[in-house]
């Protein structure tokens, strides 16, 4: 990031294109077409962005290989083929050709295609399967974030206005239970506590009960419940107390003081100045945890055998599914990166004071 | 069928208390039986103390219709039933798809099934004719009648790499001209004939004993050539992603036949519908429900076992209810009549790489053989309600099929109190062996073992029983596919001693149980399957006469004698016949393949 220069230009020196063009170039031609500094800080994070997925692929490809891992054509090949079987089938798969010359056809059927190879496992596309696995995650994660947002808000606001009193204290240990629990242990506790079928209360549906929101809406509202609570418990917990500890440090600041001392109305004060600023960096956190869910929530959605791309995710190393694998690992960086770049915009727009 | 037993049915390990508690529990549930015909196999239950008696077989549905629901943790290993080779994918394979013979509801003893009878072999055994049942017909979009050329090319299509069968090469290297290098895709074999619609003729360049009962296996199941060409002809076959069924069910497809995300959505459900095609007159199959629907996902067992009992579902497809859920199961009047227990079939052992040093020596592998606390091992997988302690390798539940000829439960060459161990004969053994006082004093031996339970438990329990004659052990942890695919089934990167392996039958006849694991011929640089690389001239020998033996009886007698010959080897040490336990909700109807693990067989099963 560079902050923004007085004439209204950018103070970072402008590098020159790459002989014959290149992302940068191209960058550059567009920023300068579309002119103002945000765009351009935009495109350039954009650009950087694919660069790192790339690393990112580099880098599963590398692992997968230089790590134990199982031999995929031996896995596809069942247990009594022949060698000369596995060996065609190593041929027939590409995996006996050198590595970058592997890697090298990965990436280009997915620049060119947007071809994130098939899978070994069932030889279906990996990018139809994150597809049709996208809605179940970004159902889970997105409930989840409206869950984790509507209680950790007003409870991290009244624990910092009620600083020390019973209800504070009360809610702050209530997080730090919240914050001690394992997805996976809460998951199971409110499955047998609350699930229609195995649960002692008959009240909701239980794992794998899951639907799309297309075949039965009231079915997809009601077996997604129990998944939002569990997987926004923590983060609720988590988000509380940095709205109280943010909220409480900015109540401290000067300007807050100015604002009540020009007669400005507590409610004001503290929704208008002070929780404006206390959120900036929540809203850093939110991104980058929405992100990482819509890349997959793994616990959750293995706990309650949701369809999404966490479990594909998992289910894809446990096979060790390389083309899967690769696909999941890239869609879990492309959503880190692209919430990355959002939070940085919206940043700019809560705190007057950050420019580019 | 045949599969390495892993993680698939794992169960974790349970405290010793737990254990004793639920063994007592499990003899109050033990029955008994006989297994020399071939109906039941209880041989198992006296030393498990689990009774192995399958529900009743239903001769008619309770009613038409509903839906029976099938959980399981993973997905099929392949969705083609050219290719599926697991256990679950035979519960989908069973209902969907006829092969030549199937074994007999309940039974381990094989039946025609899309053939019309038995094969008829010829005098000097290499030429075997199978007539076809007629008015059997593909599934939409194909629906035509099943001919003999579509066996002939769905064996055909298992050697090539597009298709990439697991045991073709295996079962059906014997047909004459059968590809010794796989093919790309599917080319004729000279030694299938199809001399009119209904009849087919194999050709063998041997005599090949189990030919037959590989007949009962999926890749018999017949395929229509013109439909499946152009999936086969694809690097990578997708036949299975459009595949016409002949059973009762098929997988719920579209107009064009495609199951892809329609009946089939890997990892997530697999759903069958019932096959307007069938006709109930040409099948031993019921058909019962309108639908089955595969729910895949269920990581948790016990989340999985609790679910079956309430009733939101009816059987456990891969994973096994965990240990304490079996505990309190038996312990319920009501419950512990919807639980069966199912011999495997096989045997679990830890195999010792005789290729090198120190295993090379067979005085050290029979102070091995004696040092292992194999109640411990057993121990380290849930107790008694797994199976009987193994003392050799074909399974109890073989009966007069070599397991009796083996000398049963009695013969045990490396006897134990409680087969908790002796640690004097193991010392004595090591002395002969050439080490004073009974302990090792060479360098320390390599392992490769599970990175999880239950596998990573009974690593510990063998490198602590090494220890007592001396033997230190650096075990490496890796995945159970890896520790396959990477180390013990690649010789030269092959450990002394591999802890978590274990073989199966394809079909219950036990040269599918010994030839492959222990045969010299069969050791090969890569997907090896004879673990402790043991080339035993007398052995080789042995086995390669009872492959080509045609009388039953005479057969069973040279199995029996082999057995006893690899376990003298100590090459590897068995420890667990396992069992696997199958719970149906209430509401249904049970049936289950004892020939298939005790999986559900959804064809026969119906909703009360």
């Amino acid at each position: 990031m560079t902050v923004q220069a007085a004439n209204g230009t950018t103070n970072a020196p402008r590098r020159p294109p790459p002989p014959g063009g290149g992302p940068w170039a191209l960058g550059s031609v567009v920023a300068g077409a579309l002119g103002s500094s945000m765009t351009r800080y935009v495109l350039r994070r954009v650009l950087w962005g694919i660069v790192l997925l790339f690393v990112v692929s580099a880098l599963t490809f590398l692992i997968f290989y230089a790590f134990p891992s199982a031999d995929p054509a031996a896995l596809r090949a069942g247990r009594q083929a022949t060698p000369q079987l596995i060996e065609q089938i190593r041929h027939a798969l590409g995996l006996d050709k050198p590595l970058y010359e592997q890697f090298w056809i990965y990436i280009k059927g997915l620049v060119l295609h947007f071809d994130l190879g098939y899978s070994y496992e069932n030889n279906v596309s990996v990018s139809s399967q994150i597809l049709s696995r996208l809605p179940a995650t970004i159902a889970l994660t997105l409930g989840a974030f409206v869950v984790w947002m509507l209680v950790s808000l007003p409870i991290g606001i009244i624990s910092a206005i009620k600083r020390g009193s019973a209800v504070d204290r009360a809610t702050m240990g209530g997080a730090l239970v919240a914050i001690s629990a394992p997805v996976y242990w809460l998951g199971l506790i409110v499955l047998l506590l609350f699930s229609r079928d195995i649960g002692w209360i008959h009240l909701l549906p239980g794992s794998g009960s899951y639907v799309p929101l297309t075949s039965d809406p009231t079915q997809w509202f009601l077996s997604l419940l129990m998944p939002w609570f569990v997987l926004a418990a923590a983060f609720a917990a988590f988000y509380a107390r940095m709205v109280r500890g943010n909220l409480i440090e900015v109540l401290g600041e000067d300007y807050i003081r100015t604002a009540r001392a020009k007669g400005l109305g507590e409610r004001r004060v503290i929704l208008r100045h002070g929780l404006r600023a206390a959120l900036t960096p929540i809203v850093t956190m939110a991104g980058l945890d929405l992100g990482i869910l819509l890349g997959g929530a793994v616990l959750t959605e293995t706990v309650f055998n949701i369809p999404g791309v966490g479990r594909y995710a998992y289910d894809s190393i446990i096979n060790s599914d390389l083309p899967a694998i690769q696909g999941t690992v890239l869609f879990g960086a492309f959503f880190i990166i692209v919430a990355n770049i959002f939070v940085d915009v919206v940043y700019a727009f809560l705190d007057p004071r950050v420019r580019y | 069928m045949l599969r390495i037993l892993g993680a698939a049915r794992a169960r974790p390990a349970a405290g010793a208390a737990g254990v004793a508690a639920l063994l007592s529990l499990a003899v109050l549930a033990a029955g008994c039986g006989s297994s020399s015909s071939g109906e039941t196999q209880s041989a198992a239950s006296a030393a498990s103390g689990v009774a192995t008696t399958p529900p009743p077989t239903p001769t008619s549905c309770a009613s038409k219709g509903g839906t029976l629901k099938i959980l399981s943790a993973g997905d099929v290993d392949h969705i083609d039933p050219g290719q599926a080779y697991y256990a679950f994918s035979y519960e989908i394979t069973r209902p969907t798809q006829r092969a030549l013979l199937v074994a007999k509801p309940n039974s381990i003893d094989l039946q025609p099934d899309l053939a019309a009878s038995m094969p008829q072999v010829s005098k000097d055994g290499k030429t075997v004719t199978v007539t076809l049942r007629p008015g059997v017909r593909f599934s939409p979009p194909v629906n035509r009648e099943v001919t003999s050329a579509d066996v002939k090319y769905a064996i055909e299509r298992g050697f090539s790499t597009s298709v990439a069968n697991g045991y073709a090469a295996a079962y059906f290297g014997v047909l004459e001209g059968a590809p010794t290098t796989p093919p790309s895709f599917p080319e004729p074999i000279s030694g299938i004939e199809t001399p009119d619609t209904h009849t087919i003729v194999f050709h063998l360049s041997r005599p090949e004993a189990v030919f037959d009962a590989a007949l009962s296996l999926p890749l018999t199941a017949p395929v229509p050539e013109e439909y499946a060409k152009p999936f086969d002809d694809q690097a990578v076959s997708s036949y299975g992603l459009h595949q016409v069924a002949t059973g009762p069910y098929m997988i719920k497809n579209n107009a064009a036949g495609s199951i892809n995300g329609i009946g089939y959505q890997p990892g997530r459900r697999i759903e069958l519908v019932r096959n307007p095609n069938w006709d109930s007159s040409t099948d031993y199959r019921l058909g019962c429900a309108d639908q089955v629907l595969f729910q895949e996902g269920y990581q948790d067992p016990t989340v999985l076992t609790r679910t079956i009992l309430s009733g939101a579902a009816d059987a456990n497809g891969d994973v096994p209810p965990p240990a304490a859920e079996l505990k309190s199961i038996l312990a319920n009047s009501t419950q512990s009549k919807q639980l069966y227990f199912t011999p495997a079939g096989g045997s679990r052992y830890i195999a010792l790489n005789t290729s090198k040093p120190p295993f090379d020596n067979l005085n050290v592998r029979k102070a091995v053989a004696y040092v292992l606390d194999r109640n411990a091992l057993r121990l380290t997988r849930g107790g008694a309600v797994d199976g009987a302690i193994a003392t050799h390798f074909i399974d109890p539940s073989f009966g007069a099929r070599g397991f009796d000829q083996a000398g049963g439960k009695s013969y045990d060459p490396f006897p134990s109190q409680d087969f908790s161990g002796d640690v004097a004969k193991a010392k004595d053994e090591m002395k002969k062996a050439g080490y004073e006082n009974g302990m090792y004093t060479g360098p320390e031996i390599s392992m490769v073992a599970d990175n999880v339970a239950p596998g990573s438990d009974t690593a510990k329990v063998v490198a602590a029983d090494l220890a007592k004659i001396g033997i230190k052990s650096k075990i490496v942890s890796v995945t159970h596919s890896t520790m396959y695919t990477k180390y013990c089934n690649v010789p030269k990167n092959e450990p002394n001693v591999c802890p978590n392996v274990g073989w199966l039958p394809d079909f219950h006849e036990p040269q599918a149980i010994l030839d492959v694991p222990f045969n010299g011929k069969n050791i090969v640089p890569s997907n090896n399957s004879n673990w402790p690389l043991l080339n035993d001239p007398r052995v080789n020998a042995a086995m390669d006469k009872a492959e080509q033996t045609l009388d039953p009886s005479a057969r069973y007698g040279q199995w029996g004698a082999i057995d006893k010959s690899v376990t003298e080897t100590a090459a590897a040490v068995p420890w667990l016949w396992e069992n696997f336990p199958t719970l149906f909700s209430s509401r249904v109807v049970p049936a289950l393949m004892v020939d298939n693990q005790g999986s559900p067989d959804v064809s026969l099963m119906s909703v009360k």
